[in-house]
């Protein structure tokens, strides 16, 4: 397919600190189309974070060791690239947002600085030119041009993320990268950030791989979800397939986890367990251990990838023989 | 109504700050009866964390009351306190900070019984330690593990265990579930919900995730900037919210759901400051509703309906026209 | 829930062993193993404390250390006397050794004491803060403005110079930075949430600072305390030196060192000797230091 703007292909990462061997991807593959998002689920230590450094080449070093794979970012091997070849692909291709808004400006220079810094990198354009732009962007995120000049501490944490924003989005990426974007955020600045990343998304035509652990943020911004275990994807389809046909017993629970808003009296049904440890996973489906449907065979061999129609696919040897959805509900 | 235990009557917490006085709680009065759970819900910022501590005269109030079965514990003693401390517990946000990290799981739990004094006899009390953990659902083999070699989950199982050890008859439970995963999450929520059961605990409940509130209590009550702006038992409060604020913070749930989802009411700026407030409507900048009397009054919580109580000009006249 | 129910059988002591596990002490033994220079750091310093403990069983005091020999002065080396002789003809090496003795056990009373005066009052303030710790502190600041060796020979001047004050100086003088690091380390536990926590379930403040602050302060200040041992034996050395310490014949390195002077050029042994010895104790304190910082940092507050 030609509109494919981010592959990732068989992707394992490993981090490796006195000792000891942290599994953190193992095996990744996703895809994102143009202008299409792609909800990342997961729990901590499921290896979100990583995957999406991944994708800037920023995974840490020494500690951490890409095995196997390759990410391809608008037909170029991310991981094959010089560091100074990625200095110019980051911020421009691609680029990302965190998690806390808090730590992620610099206190000593204007926010207008900041973004203006992204666009004399990327572009021949003078100060007074970029500096117009950092007006510009801020406009764009709602925030009034005038409040170039003052400095991060000047604004709330919700300004703060659409500052965050403007930075990223400042030399119209391909694809945005948001971990966890609004997760520091109160509820009701979390509405207008998600609401405002729908619209950028739509006019700047960017793809987005959104990454988080809230079903809620995923039916409201995603066209397509992947679930993630344990460095692996387990479950992948549209928001109809994963929502309303889910089929690994791992999203199942996490749903089931969640309080339902319009039944208070319905029971909570948790996984039980905790997560792996990442230094000692499971043989067979790490998720195994965990899993009521869990048999013989899950414990010793790792279940494969179950196609179960073009867009939806599922890990997990329930569906060895069946299309079917073999979940209780 | 039935067996009151708790009464909070016009509490008020300030905070002097450079700037001037900070209005983390103010004015904020309800009651709470015996084995049922309020959830205090608000962003944050809002005052509900320094409600839950001013309860327990962990913050010393600065006036205003709190009946704990009848007893005014705002004018006892800190000696007489230390004794009440048994019956009214705090479980804490973040079980990675609210831990001693050099003491290991049965140390934790065993602290509370051995100050309290309740039980000399140490094989005794090693017992009452294995069935607390037993009850939260911490294996036996933990008993020596300390704090940071657990994850979220399990700590806050500690935590909890901590509070019971004492068989206490009230619970403040600050957020304890948000540093968690969802998974996690579901579990702590489902042996806090036994727990009640088992000792019938009466909960306060200070959460800013509305689907878990919404889950959990009997009584909700939504705090903004310092105030309680509305309170209602839960089914009624998500069905029927009156107060624009909550109207819009129950609209901006992100709901697990892809078809039928709700219109988003989206209110416009963002939180202001709680220092020195003026006496009006503390929402009024926000507010799509926003009228004259709502910048020169400040709204009394009145009871609207039955057990639906209401701090808003616009509802409050509503209300008049009907009757 | 609900998978231990044999626990009545059990006693408290055995489950406890049952379940035994590494302690932190233990993980942190391991970790400073682990670390090569501070364990190059712990066994020179455990050589130097064995000689100053058995210093006598290694060299007699009497016939060694101050008796004059004028007979044999100013020996080079030999296998009678390993590092010479001085201007007196006492053994060189004996006189180390013996120098060991004093330095490490002036050093570590006065270190103790002013741990002892300077964590009280670092604790006090950082506990209970507001006035209370205004006072405190700006009485250390005082004593901060003044440099510590300025402020030992000024007590040792005035009191006169013998081995009582000396360690009442140098305890003194060192008492604001255990103050300090104290105070700050208390601080920073007494804004936890378990500290809270323990409130909460009714421990009073003795209980508190005891068991929740000072435990889990004692990681900088261990380390603290074997950076002010080596700060105190170069000014146990600096003193002599200057005379206002340990008088001669007693052996300490730094008079050593001083009436060593007028023959340094053609003996320069004389010198070599004490100054390697303070080197030596200063260094593998250092190291040591460096290595509890390491070893006791880590993972407990992840």
């Amino acid at each position: 397919m030609a509109d494919e703007i981010l592959q990732i292909r068989d992707l394992q990462i490993e981090f490796v600190s006195e000792g000891e061997v942290t599994k953190a991807v193992n095996g990744v593959d996703l895809t994102i189309a143009e202008g299409k998002t792609l909800g990342l689920v997961g729990e901590t230590g499921a290896g979100k974070t990583t995957t999406a450094l991944s994708v800037l080449n920023l995974v840490p070093k020494p500690q951490g060791k890409i095995l196997s794979g390759e990410v391809i970012l608008d037909g170029v091997n991310v991981l094959e690239q010089s560091e100074h070849e990625m200095e110019k692909i980051r911020g421009n291709t691609v680029s990302m947002i965190f998690q806390d808004p808090m730590s992620a400006l610099n206190p000593v220079m204007s926010v207008g600085e900041q973004i203006a810094e992204v666009v004399k990198i990327h572009e021949k354009v003078d100060e007074k030119a970029a500096m117009e732009r950092a007006r510009e962007m801020l406009e764009t995120v709602g925030i009034p041009g005038e409040r170039a000049v003052e400095y991060p501490h000047q604004f709330s944490g919700g300004m703060k993320q659409r500052v965050l924003i403007a930075i990223a989005l400042a030399c119209s990426p391909k694809v945005l990268l948001a971990d966890e974007p609004t997760t520091a955020l109160d509820v009701t600045i979390q509405a207008q950030v998600l609401e405002l990343m729908k619209e950028l998304k739509r006019k700047f035509n960017m793809a987005m791989l959104m990454i988080t652990h809230d079903f809620g943020i995923v039916a409201e911004v995603c066209d397509e979800v992947s679930v993630m275990y344990a460095g692996k994807i387990v479950e992948h389809g549209t928001l109809e397939d994963v929502f309303d046909h889910k089929c690994h017993p791992y999203t199942e629970g996490l749903f089931n986890s969640l309080p339902d808003i319009d039944n208070r009296k319905s029971e909570l049904k948790p996984i039980k367990g905790q997560m792996p440890d990442p230094t000692n996973l499971p043989t067979g489906c790490p998720f195994h251990p965990r899993c009521d449907y869990c048999t013989e065979r899950c414990s010793q061999e790792e279940p494969p990838k179950v196609q179960i129609n073009d867009t939806h696919y599922v890990r997990c040897w329930l569906y060895e023989n069946t299309k079917e959805s073999q979940l209780k509900g | 109504m039935g067996d009151v235990l708790l009464e909070v009557k016009n509490l008020k917490k300030y905070f002097k700050t450079p700037r001037g006085m900070l209005h983390a709680v103010d004015d904020v009065s309800f009651t709470l009866e015996r084995g049922k759970t309020l959830g205090i819900v608000g962003e944050s910022g809002c005052g509900k964390s320094t409600t839950g501590r001013t309860i327990l005269r962990l913050e010393e109030p600065t006036s205003g009351e709190v009946f704990f079965e009848g007893r005014d514990i705002t004018k006892i003693s800190k000696h007489e306190m230390r004794d009440l401390r048994k019956e009214m517990q705090l479980i804490f946000q973040d079980p990675f900070s609210s831990l001693d990290p050099r003491m290991t799981v049965s140390q934790a739990i065993e602290e509370p019984i051995k100050l309290a004094g309740l039980i000399k006899d140490k094989n005794e009390r090693f017992r009452r330690v294995l069935h607390l953990m037993d009850t939260v659902g911490l294996a036996q083999r933990l008993v020596n593990t300390y704090p940071h070699e657990l994850d979220g989950g399990r700590r806050q199982r500690i935590g909890i265990a901590r509070a019971l050890a004492m068989n206490p008859k009230f619970i403040v439970c600050d957020e304890p579930v948000s540093a968690l995963d969802v998974s996690i999450q579901a579990q702590i929520l489902n042996l806090m919900k036994e727990i009640q059961k088992e000792y019938g605990l009466t909960y306060i409940f200070i959460t800013h995730d509305l689907s878990v509130v919404n889950h959990f209590s009997d009584d909700i009550a939504v705090m903004y900037l310092g105030r309680l702006i509305e309170k209602a038992p839960a089914e009624r409060l998500f069905e029927k919210p009156m107060h624009p604020y909550t109207q819009a913070l129950l609209s901006a749930i992100p709901v697990p759901r892809i078809h039928n989802r709700g219109e988003r009411i989206l209110i416009k700026g963002e939180i202001t400051s709680p220092i020195n407030p003026k006496p009006v409507c503390r929402f009024a900048n926000r507010c799509e509703y926003c009228t004259e009397v709502c910048t020169s009054q400040e709204p009394q919580l009145i009871e609207v309906e039955p057990q639906h109580f209401v701090a808003c000009h616009k509802v409050n006249a509503e209300m008049g026209q009907g009757q | 829930m609900g998978s231990n129910t044999t626990t009545e059988v059990l006693t408290r002591n055995a489950i406890l062993k049952q379940f035994k596990k590494k302690t932190p002490m233990q993980e942190i033994m391991i970790r400073f193993v682990r670390n090569r220079m501070a364990v190059v750091g712990i066994i020179i310093f455990a050589v130097i404390l064995f000689c100053a403990i058995f210093a006598d069983f290694i060299c007699d005091y009497d016939t060694m250390v101050v008796k004059l020999n004028v007979a044999e002065r100013l020996q080079g080396p030999s296998a009678a006397h390993w590092l010479g002789t001085d201007k007196s003809g006492r053994d060189v090496f004996a006189r180390v050794i013996h120098g060991a003795r004093t330095s490490l056990w002036i050093g570590f009373v006065a270190t103790a004491l002013s741990l002892l005066i300077g964590g009280i009052l670092g604790a006090i303030a950082g506990f209970f803060g507001k006035w209370i710790d205004e006072l405190i502190m700006r009485v250390m600041d005082v004593m901060l403005c003044l440099p510590e060796m300025l402020l030992a020979m000024a007590i040792v001047a005035a009191m006169g110079a013998n081995v009582v004050n000396m360690i009442l100086a140098i305890g003194i003088s060192r008492v604001p930075r255990f103050a300090r690091i104290v105070r700050s380390s208390v601080l920073t536990v007494r804004g936890m949430e378990y500290v809270e926590a323990a409130r909460a379930i009714g421990a009073r403040n003795g209980t508190i600072i005891a068991r929740h602050v000072l435990l889990n302060c004692l990681g900088p200040i261990i380390v603290q305390v074997t950076l002010i041992f080596a700060s105190a034996i170069l000014a146990i050395s600096s003193l002599s030196f200057l005379g206002l310490g340990i008088q001669p014949p007693a052996p300490e390195w730094g008079n050593m060192l001083s009436e060593a002077r007028e023959n340094m050029r053609d003996f320069p042994h004389l010198v070599l000797a004490p100054g390697m010895a303070i080197f030596l104790s200063i260094f593998s304190l250092n190291l040591l230091g460096d290595g509890l910082r390491d070893a006791l940092d880590p993972k407990l507050k992840q």
